[in-house]
C-alpha cells in the first residue's frame, strides 16, 4: 500500500510526452504489444533513475492505452492482432510512415521547447 | 484535432461495443503478461497479481479516459440517456401517457394557432415583391371610399412612381355551361391588372393594352379553379367561347391556381371564375359614381410616402374636375397587406396566440410537477448514481435528456393533433382571414413545433433536474420517502398556484368575450325572420333589354314563388340584410348643397313584410310605384332622425328629398322624391358593432336592375322550400340561376364571423387550462396526502375526526388557490387594455367576469383537492401506520 502513496510524490508526465515516448519506443523496437511498450518505457525511466539517483516520472502502465488509441486514430501507428508470450490474442502496434514523419516533428519540437526552457532556467540562475 | 481523428471519433460511436470489448481484452492480456513477469521475478502468484494491478493503475479510470478520448462522448451519453429515458417511460406507461398527452395538447394547440398567425401575419403575401403592391382609396372626412371612373382615368395618367395602376370591380355573370345556367363570380379589371400582382397566365395570355378600351373584342380570362370545375380541365380551352349573360366571350387565358382567384368578400370556398376587361363608358365617366377599387404596383425602391405624394400631386392637378361638395376629400395610398389585415384581426390573432402560450405554460408547469413528484420517488436511484461517481453535470444531463425524450414525443403527438385540428378548423375559419393566407402544416410550422418541443423540454426538465441532482446522497439514502411533508412540496404548491393564476386570466378573458358575443347576438338587426331564405337572381340584359322587361320578370317570379304551398310572401330587392348596400347622397330642394350620405336600397312592395320590417308611419310601396309614376321613397327611423338633425326636418312623411333616380338604360339623374313612410330600422352592414345607418328605400320598379336578391318567407323548413323556389324560377326563365342561397339566420351567423371564433377559442383554452390546473392541484394534494399518511394516521389514532383532518388539508390548498386568485385577477386587470379592443358593449373590468372567473376556479380547485383529501381521511389509522 505504501507504494501507491509514495507514487503521489512523483510528478506526472508532462501532457503529450507519453505520445512522443510511445512513438520513439515503436521506432526503436519495431512492433510491440501494449505491455511491452509500457515495460520498455518503464525500464528506460528506471535506468535514468539509477543514473541520476533522483525521483523519476510516474507512469501507470494502463495510461498508455488511451495514448495508443489516440495515435492510432491519428493514423501514426497501426495495429495487428497477434499472440502474446502467454498465448493470448493481443494487439501489436507498429509505427506507420506518417507516424515516423510525425516522430521527427515531435522530436524537433521537444528539443526546441526543452532548449528554450533550459535557456530561461539558466538565465534565472 | 485533425479531421482524421474527428472522423475516427465519430466512427467510434457506431463501434462502441466492439471497441469496449477489445479494450477489455487488451487489459486482461496486459495483466496476464505482467503477472507472468512478476512470477518470473520470484513473486508468488497472489503477490504477482497484486503487483500487476498496482503497476497498471486504476483500470476503470483508464477506461473512462479511453472512452472520453475515443469518441464524441456527449453524443454517446446522449444516446445512452435517450435509451434510458425511453426505458423508464416504458416502465411507467401511465405516467408516460399522461405526460405525452398533456404536452401534445399544449404543443398541438400552439402549432395550430401558430400556423394561422404565420399564414396571416408573418408570411409575405403570395405574390412577387408583395411590398410593392398598394391599394388606393379616396379619403372622405368620415372614412374611405372607392373612386370614380373619371378620377381613376385622370389620376392614372400622370403617376410616375407606379409600374402599373389598375382598377377592379366585382361582377357576376350567368354562364350557360352544359345546358345549365351557372352564376359565376368574376371581376372586371384594367388590362394591366395582372402586372400589379405579378402573376403570369398558365395558358394563353393576359389582356393586351387596347383590350380594356370601349369597342374592343369580348375576351375573357378564366381562373384555374373555373377551368377545372366548370370546363373539366379541357386542354383546348383557348379555342372555346363562353356566353356570359348571353354575350359570347373568347377565352384567351387561364390563370394559375393561387391566391389571385380566391374571392375576397365571401366564405373561403368561393372563388373568382373569370376576369373581363374593364372598359369605362362615357356614361360611367360622367356619372361620378364611386365604384372602382384601384390597386397598383410601385416601381422598385419607391416608398409608400413617395407614392402618396405622387398621388396627391395627381389629385391636385385635377382639382377643377372635383365637385365642390367633395373639396374636403383626398386620396390615400396604403400597402395592400395593411388593407387585408386590419387591427382587429391582428389583435385577435395575437390574443389567441398569447392564450395558447399560456395553456402551454400550464401544461409545462403540470409536467414539471409530475416530474418533481416522480423525482421524489426516484431520489434513491439518483443518490445511488451520484454515490457511484456520476458527476452533478452528468446527472443533470441525464435528467434533462429524459425530459427531452418526453418533449419530443409530446411534440410528435402534438403535430399529429395540430394536423387533425387544422383539417377540422380551416374550412370553418371566418371570412375575416384574408384571401391571401394559405394555412398549412408547412416547414415553417414544423420548425416552430420543434422549437416549442425543445423549449418545453428545457422548461419542464430544468427545475426537477436541478432540484434532484442537488439532493444530498446521504440524506436521500437515509430518509427516503419518510417525513410529514415532502421537500418539494413548497415548489410544487407555487407551481400549482401559478397555474391557478394563469387559468384565472384565461377564464376571465373568455367570460368577457362570451358576454360580448352575447351582446352582439342580441343586437337588433331589425329582421324578424326565423325562416326566410335569400338568394341571388341575376338576369341578362340580352333577354331583358328594357326596364319593363325586368319589372315584368320580377312580377312573374314573385307570383310563381308565392304560389308555392307554404310560402307566406316573397320579394325582390337590391340587397339582402347584413350584406352591405350602396351609398348615395341625399339633398333637399330647400337646403341647397348640404348632403347627407345615406344607404340606398331598392325594394319591392313585399320586401318589408317578407323581412319582417314594420311600417311605423305612412304607407309602403305598391305595384303602382313603378317607372313612369311619381318618384317615392321610404325611410327608416335612423334616417328620420338624421333628417331632423341635418335639415331640421321634424315630420318627414310627405316631404320631398332629392335622390338619384337610377336609369336602366339611361344615365342616372337626381330627382325629387316624396317620402311616403317610415319603417323600423334594418341593419344593412355586417359589422354589428357599428351604429345603425339611415336608409332610403326606393321601389325597385322605379330603379330596376339586373342583379337582384330574392327573399322568401315560409312556414316550412327553409331547406325544404329551396327546390320548389328553384323550380319556380326555372318556370319563369330557365336560363337564370338561383345562387348564394342562404337563410337570414345564416347571414346573421356570417356577420358574427371574426367575433365568434376568438370567443370559442379562448373559451376552449380557458377550459383546458382550468382542467390542467385542477389536475395539478389534484396531483399535489394526493402526493402530499400520501406523504402525510403517517401524520394523518397518528392524528386520527389520537382521536381527530375526519372532518378536522379534511379541513386541515383543504385549508392548505385554499391558501394556494387564494394566492393564485390574487395574482391571476391582477394579471387579468393588467391585460384589460388588450382585451377591451376586442369587446362590444362590455367593460374589460366587468365585475361579473372577474367574479365568475374567481368562483369557477375556486370550485374547480377545491373539488380537485377534496377528492384525494377525503380518500386520505377514510384510511384506517392502523393501516396507515403499518404501511411505514
Amino acid at each position: 500500500m505504501s507504494n501507491i502513496d509514495m507514487s503521489k510524490a512523483k510528478p506526472d508526465l508532462p501532457y503529450g510526452t507519453l505520445d512522443l515516448l510511445v512513438l520513439k519506443t515503436l521506432d526503436t523496437m519495431g512492433a510491440l504489444h501494449g505491455y511491452s511498450i509500457a515495460r520498455r518505457i518503464e525500464q528506460m525511466a528506471e535506468r535514468s533513475e539509477e543514473r541520476r539517483n533522483s525521483g523519476t516520472l510516474r507512469l501507470s502502465q494502463g495510461s498508455i492505452y488511451p495514448a495508443l488509441m489516440r495515435l492510432e486514430q491519428q493514423g501514426w501507428i497501426s495495429t495487428k492482432w497477434g499472440v502474446s508470450e502467454t498465448n493470448r490474442k493481443v494487439k501489436f502496434y507498429s509505427l506507420t510512415r506518417a507516424g515516423a514523419k510525425q516522430l521527427h516533428v515531435e522530436v524537433a519540437n521537444w528539443e526546441q521547447a526543452a532548449a528554450l526552457v533550459a535557456r530561461i532556467l539558466d538565465a534565472k540562475a | 484535432m485533425t479531421i482524421r481523428r474527428q472522423l475516427a471519433r465519430i466512427f467510434a460511436l457506431v463501434r462502441a461495443i466492439r471497441l469496449e470489448r477489445e479494450l477489455g481484452d487488451e487489459v486482461c492480456a496486459h495483466l496476464e503478461l505482467a503477472e507472468h513477469d512478476a512470477i518470473a521475478r520470484g513473486l508468488d502468484p497472489a503477490e504477482a497479481r497484486r503487483d500487476a494491478l498496482r503497476r497498471f493503475g486504476g483500470i476503470e479510470q483508464m477506461k473512462e479516459a479511453h472512452r472520453d478520448d475515443r469518441s464524441v462522448r456527449w453524443i454517446e451519453n446522449l444516446i445512452k440517456d435517450v435509451r434510458y429515458g425511453l426505458a423508464s417511460l416504458r416502465r411507467e406507461p401511465v405516467f408516460a401517457i399522461v405526460a405525452i398527452a398533456v404536452l401534445a395538447l399544449g404543443i398541438g394547440a400552439n402549432t395550430a394557432v401558430f400556423s394561422i398567425v404565420d399564414a396571416v401575419l408573418l408570411k409575405p403575401l403570395p405574390f412577387p415583391n408583395p411590398e410593392r403592391i398598394v391599394r388606393m382609396w379616396e379619403s372622405t372626412p368620415t372614412g374611405v371610399n372607392s373612386t370614380t371612373a373619371l378620377n381613376f382615368v385622370e389620376l392614372r395618367r400622370p403617376l410616375h412612381t407606379f409600374d402599373a395602376f389598375s382598377a377592379e370591380v366585382d361582377v357576376n355573370a350567368t354562364a350557360e355551361i352544359g345546358g345549365e345556367p351557372v352564376r359565376l363570380q368574376g371581376r372586371r379589371v384594367s388590362a394591366n391588372h395582372f402586372d400589379v400582382f405579378g402573376v403570369a397566365p398558365m395558358l394563353g395570355r393576359t389582356f393586351a393594352r387596347e383590350e380594356d378600351q370601349p369597342g374592343a373584342a369580348n375576351v375573357l380570362i378564366i381562373s384555374h379553379a373555373a377551368w377545372q370545375q366548370r370546363f373539366g380541365g379541357d386542354p383546348r380551352i383557348l379555342e372555346r367561347d363562353v356566353r356570359l349573360d348571353g354575350v359570347p366571350f373568347r377565352i384567351i387565358g387561364v390563370m394559375p391556381p393561387g391566391a389571385l382567384d380566391r374571392d375576397r368578400r365571401r366564405p373561403r370556398m368561393a372563388f373568382v371564375s373569370f376576369w373581363k376587361p374593364l372598359a369605362l363608358t362615357t356614361e360611367q365617366l360622367e356619372a361620378g359614381s364611386h365604384f372602382l377599387n384601384p390597386v397598383g404596383r410601385l416601381k422598385p425602391g419607391v416608398s409608400i410616402d413617395a407614392a402618396q405624394l405622387d398621388m396627391l400631386a395627381a389629385r391636385a392637378a385635377i382639382a377643377d374636375l372635383i365637385p365642390q361638395w367633395k373639396k374636403d376629400w383626398s386620396v390615400k395610398v396604403e400597402p395592400f397587406d395593411a388593407v387585408l389585415i386590419d387591427g382587429t384581426l391582428r389583435r385577435s390573432l395575437y390574443v389567441a396566440l398569447g392564450a395558447v402560450v399560456l395553456v402551454l405554460l400550464i401544461a409545462c408547469a403540470n409536467l414539471a410537477n409530475l416530474l418533481l413528484a416522480r423525482g421524489a420517488a426516484r431520489q434513491k436511484e439518483i443518490a445511488l448514481r451520484s454515490a457511484l461517481g456520476a458527476s452533478r453535470g452528468r446527472l443533470i444531463a441525464q435528467l434533462l435528456t429524459e425530459s427531452l425524450v418526453l418533449g419530443l414525443l409530446g411534440g410528435l403527438a402534438g403535430v399529429a393533433l395540430a394536423a387533425a385540428l387544422m383539417r377540422a378548423a380551416v374550412p370553418l375559419l371566418p371570412v375575416a382571414i384574408p384571401f391571401t393566407a394559405t394555412i398549412a402544416l408547412d416547414v415553417r410550422v414544423l420548425v416552430f413545433a420543434t422549437m416549442v418541443a425543445l423549449v418545453v423540454s428545457a422548461l419542464v426538465g430544468l427545475l426537477p433536474a436541478l432540484r434532484l441532482s442537488s439532493a444530498s446522497a446521504a440524506e436521500a439514502l437515509n430518509h427516503g420517502s419518510r417525513g410529514s411533508s415532502g421537500r418539494h412540496d413548497g415548489i410544487r404548491r407555487s407551481i400549482v398556484g401559478a397555474e391557478v393564476a394563469v387559468s384565472i386570466v384565461l377564464i376571465c378573458g373568455s367570460v368577457l368575450l362570451f358576454k360580448s358575443l352575447m351582446r352582439l347576438q342580441q343586437v337588433d338587426t331589425g329582421v324578424r325572420a326565423p325562416n326566410v331564405v335569400t338568394a341571388s337572381v341575376d338576369i341578362g340584359r340580352d333577354k331583358y333589354p328594357t326596364a319593363d322587361d325586368a319589372i315584368a320578370f320580377y312580377a312573374r317570379l314573385i307570383e310563381r314563388v308565392e304560389a308555392i304551398p307554404g310560402v307566406e310572401s316573397a320579394s325582390v330587392a337590391g340587397d339582402v340584410p347584413l350584406e352591405g348596400t350602396g351609398g348615395e347622397n341625399l339633398r333637399t330642394p330647400a337646403t341647397g348643397d348640404t348632403r347627407l350620405l345615406v344607404r340606398f336600397k331598392r325594394a319591392d312592395p313585399g320586401y318589408f313584410r317578407t323581412i319582417g320590417l314594420e311600417i311605423v308611419k305612412g304607407r309602403g310601396f305598391t305595384r303602382a310605384d313603378r317607372v313612369g309614376s311619381a318618384y317615392v321613397t321610404l325611410i327608416n327611423e335612423a334616417l328620420a332622425k338624421d333628417l331632423n338633425a341635418t335639415f331640421g326636418m321634424t315630420d318627414p312623411v310627405g316631404q320631398v328629398v332629392d335622390l338619384p333616380a337610377i336609369g336602366f338604360n339611361s344615365s342616372t339623374v337626381r330627382r325629387p322624391m316624396q317620402i311616403i313612410g317610415i319603417v323600423k330600422n334594418e341593419r344593412v352592414q355586417s359589422d354589428l358593432r357599428a351604429d345603425v345607418l339611415g336608409i332610403a328605400y326606393v321601389p325597385i320598379a322605379q330603379a330596376p336592375m339586373l342583379w337582384t336578391k330574392l327573399a322568401v318567407r315560409t312556414q316550412l323548413d327553409t331547406d325544404a322550400i329551396v327546390p320548389s323556389v328553384r323550380a319556380a324560377l326555372r318556370e319563369v326563365d330557365d336560363r337564370v340561376a338561383l345562387a348564394d342561397v342562404r337563410t337570414v339566420e345564416q347571414l346573421r351567423e356570417l356577420s358574427l364571423s371574426g367575433m365568434k371564433e376568438p370567443a370559442w377559442l379562448i373559451g376552449i383554452f380557458a377550459a383546458l387550462s382550468a382542467l390542467l390546473a385542477a389536475l395539478g392541484l389534484y396531483g399535489v394534494v394526493s402526493h402530499s396526502v400520501s406523504q402525510q399518511q403517517r401524520e394523518i394516521g397518528i392524528r386520527m389514532a389520537l382521536g381527530a375526526r375526519s372532518g378536522e383532518v379534511l379541513s386541515m388539508i383543504v385549508r392548505k390548498v385554499l391558501t394556494t388557490i387564494a394566492a393564485g386568485l390574487v395574482i391571476g385577477l391582477g394579471g387579468a386587470f393588467a391585460l384589460t387594455r388588450v382585451t377591451q379592443s376586442l369587446l362590444f358593449e362590455v367593460s374589460a373590468l366587468d365585475p361579473f367576469a372577474f367574479a365568475a372567473a374567481a368562483i369557477v376556479m375556486s370550485v374547480v380547485g377545491v373539488t380537485a383537492a377534496i377528492i384525494p383529501a377525503t380518500r386520505a381521511t377514510r384510511v384506517d389509522p392502523t393501516t396507515a401506520l403499518r404501511s411505514e
